[in-house]
């Protein structure tokens, strides 16, 4: 074939158009968005009681439809009831795509929402996000996941400490199993960085073990829906099940579908899943899932509305901005299986002193 | 801008039966009333549409990033075939950027054409591998999305601790959150709903525009579409002119994944993941035909512009995900059946002028 030169003219012309093109503009400075915040004028009196809430829209936003969000809809109209607020928004239209989360969360500002709780749908990206609405003067939290990295330009972050979660989870597994055996990790989306501190707290757990743990295959990307998930644990389980001693699920879909396998396949494997869908508490009852580990999504709404409106009505202000706050994570067995959820109401009641007293500035 | 191929006899006839029709039966002029009407719709049902720096700016940065993923879909569907792949090859052109920044410190302009000159090269694979094979560009496309998919993923997993390039290069955050009313002549400014970033779509449109319009290779891309067989006999190297097509569609592709890493931070793999459909949806709309032979540059914007305010208008109106989603998919059909009738009338039209 000979070269076609002709062929690709037009496509040099474009690159050298729009390579030029970047650098033509000259800018005048804008920083008149970021100078448009309300400078932090605390009210006084009230410490961290909401005085007045009545022109507080809160809207909270998870990055797309998914089960583990849908304690946000109840705890915040609760909230809403609670404090006296104008109003409080769950909106999970963002189908976990951050451009789309982006301009979700500015048409909520234009529709009067003035206060931001966000589940970032990516954790690199976030940030920016984060900055545009505080630039806009709105104030915001990250809940149920923090910025990647060591910055947040966020208020606060309340959410599970990820990595933590999934090294109790993986410590519970290697109990289980007499702390010895081969242990199989199954996980979300590979390439978001919430799976990249999971699967560095497990293999933490397992390096502790001191060589007696094998970590067989950390099976990632199956936790896009139930069916995935199912096809990934049946399929483990015919081609490796007579190995593997434990399973640690650190994502929702793959935590239901290891429950429901190791119940169907009759394995001795010991599963410890995530979060508190009905059918792993009834597995955990049944004793075909040792234990699983619970997240906060109740207090992480809750606590989050409440001291956005604080926030919001600048009754209050935070003493340290992007500070991280861990909203609980509870390893769960047939034990405490009953109970568990007192324990989640009293770190609730925890995060809300520790934010009266330690995060947040109150007049 | 319509461009339809016909043989260079009957364009008098052409001319003389376009000028006979109605002007309300031209799409693009349809597509403008009606992005227009709804825009005007929704301004009064939620006078909050007309926010300039909430919901204007925003909206046409998100317009100006779909519109040139349905131009690099437009490009393929030109000779008659259709890129599955657009989005892992946005994916994998913003990776080659990322990397130049964060590994290679290389300045925003450098990054930008590492990543077009990686999502022209493996466009150009594509297309070669079409070409010397014979095998459908929707079996090749399907495969290369499922290449690029593992590659992508495996090249940031074991380059980045986050799974995203984080590096930020003097100027990409301006060319995320400027308008035009950052650009001032003397006292006068441009609009702020108006992003700086849509510099890109203007450009890839212009020289879309001039290919098609105004080029031989344009007409003889357009006449590989329409008949394959026909543009072989005529002289044309066909070949070379779906190479030309699958390169210009990863060169298009790339640079809509750089304009969607810029729009949201960083350069990460899920770049892309949702570009599919909106191409097919903004080019189908925009007039291109799914067989080949006609393209629409202008309707591609139009296109992609309706799609998008409707969106806008429902997320406003505060519509839920579920009846969203409805309404977006009875746009598509509409589009799919619009796409069909335009087929016959076209295939009439051929018929009528022979």
């Amino acid at each position: 074939m000979r070269f076609p030169t002709r062929s690709v003219l037009p496509g040099v012309v474009a690159v050298a158009l729009l390579a030029t093109g970047t650098a033509a503009c000259t800018y005048k400075n804008s920083d008149a968005q970021s100078g448009s915040q309300a400078a932090p004028a605390a009210r006084t009196g009230a410490g961290a009681d909401l005085v007045d809430g009545s022109k507080t829209k809160v809207a909270l936003v998870p990055g797309g439809a998914h089960p583990y969000f849908q304690p946000w809809k109840t705890a915040g109209a609760a909230a809403k009831k609670t404090y006296g607020l104008g109003a409080v928004a769950f909106d999970e239209t963002a189908e976990w795509d951050q451009q789309k989360q982006n301009n979700l969360l500015s048409t909520l500002a234009a529709r009067g929402y003035n206060a931001f709780g966000v589940f970032g749908v990516s954790p690199t990206d976030i940030n920016s996000t984060f900055a545009d609405l505080k630039s806009q003067g709105f104030p915001v939290a990250s809940l149920g996941s923090c910025p990647a990295g060591d910055k947040d330009d966020a208020d606060f972050c309340l959410s599970t400490d990820v990595q933590l979660a999934a090294y109790k989870a993986a410590k519970a597994a290697i109990a289980a199993m007499g702390g010895k055996g081969t242990l199989v990790h199954l996980t979300g989306n590979n390439v978001d960085a919430n799976t990249q501190l999971r699967i560095k707290g497990v293999t933490q757990a397992v390096k502790e073990s001191g060589g007696k743990v094998k970590l067989l295959q950390t099976i990632t990307d199956i936790d896009t829906d139930l069916q995935t998930a199912q096809k990934a644990v049946s399929d483990l389980m015919a081609a490796k099940g007579s190995q593997i001693t434990g399973i640690v699920a650190t994502a929702y879909n793959p935590a239901v579908a290891a429950a429901d396998v190791v119940k169907s396949s009759g394995s001795k494997a010991k599963v410890i899943a995530i979060d508190d869908d009905a059918k792993i508490l009834s597995g955990i009852k049944q004793g075909t899932v040792t234990a699983t580990v619970v997240q906060n999504p109740v207090g992480q709404a809750e606590i989050g509305t409440w001291a956005l409106a604080l926030l919001q009505t600048k009754q209050c202000t935070v003493r340290s901005p992007g500070v991280e706050v861990d909203s609980g994570s509870f390893v769960v067995t047939k034990a405490n299986v009953a109970g568990y959820d007192k324990a989640r109401q009293t770190k609730t009641a925890e995060l809300k002193k520790q934010f009266a007293d330690k995060i947040l500035t109150c007049g | 801008m319509t461009t339809s191929i016909s043989p260079p006899d009957t364009v008098p006839e052409e001319k003389a039966a376009t000028h006979r029709m109605p002007f309300w039966v031209n799409q693009r002029l349809g597509l403008l009333v009606l992005v227009i009407a709804l825009s005007v719709l929704f301004g009064v049902l939620r006078p909050a549409f007309l926010d300039q720096q909430l919901v204007l700016f925003p909206l046409l940065r998100d317009i100006a990033t779909l519109t040139v993923v349905a131009l690099a879909q437009m490009v393929v569907l030109s000779v008659g075939h259709m890129n599955l792949a657009v989005g892992r090859m946005a994916a994998f052109g913003a990776m080659f950027a990322g990397l130049g920044y964060d590994r290679l410190g290389v300045p925003m302009q450098v990054g930008l054409l590492m990543c077009l000159a990686a999502g022209a090269a493996i466009g150009a694979v594509t297309g070669w591998l079409i070409a010397r094979t014979g095998v459908s560009s929707f079996v090749v496309t399907l495969a290369m999305d499922f290449a690029l998919l593992g590659l992508v993923s495996l090249m940031y997993s074991s380059l980045t601790d986050d799974a995203a390039f984080t590096t930020h290069p003097a100027g990409i955050d301006a060319l995320r959150s400027y308008s035009l009313a950052d650009i001032c002549a003397g006292p006068i400014c441009g609009s702020p709903a108006v992003p700086q970033i849509a510099q890109f779509t203007v450009l890839a449109m212009l020289a879309l525009g001039f290919l098609y319009g105004c080029t031989r290779i344009g007409r003889e891309l357009l006449l590989t579409g329409a008949n394959p067989a026909a543009a072989e006999l005529s002289g044309i190297p066909t070949g070379r002119r779906v190479l030309l097509a699958h390169t210009l569609s990863g060169l298009l592709a790339a640079l809509a994944g750089f304009m969607a890493a810029a729009g949201t931070g960083t350069f990460r793999a899920s770049i892309g993941d949702d570009f599919m459909l909106p191409s097919f949806l903004g080019a189908v709309l925009g007039g291109t035909l799914l067989t080949g032979g006609v393209v629409s540059v202008l309707g591609t914007l139009l296109g992609t512009a309706l799609v998008g305010v409707i969106r806008k208008g429902l997320d406003l109106l505060g519509v839920g995900l579920e009846s969203l989603n409805i309404y977006l998919g009875c746009v598509l059909l509409l589009a799919l059946s619009a796409d069909r009738i335009r087929t016959v009338v076209s295939y009439r039209k051929v018929v009528r002028s022979t």
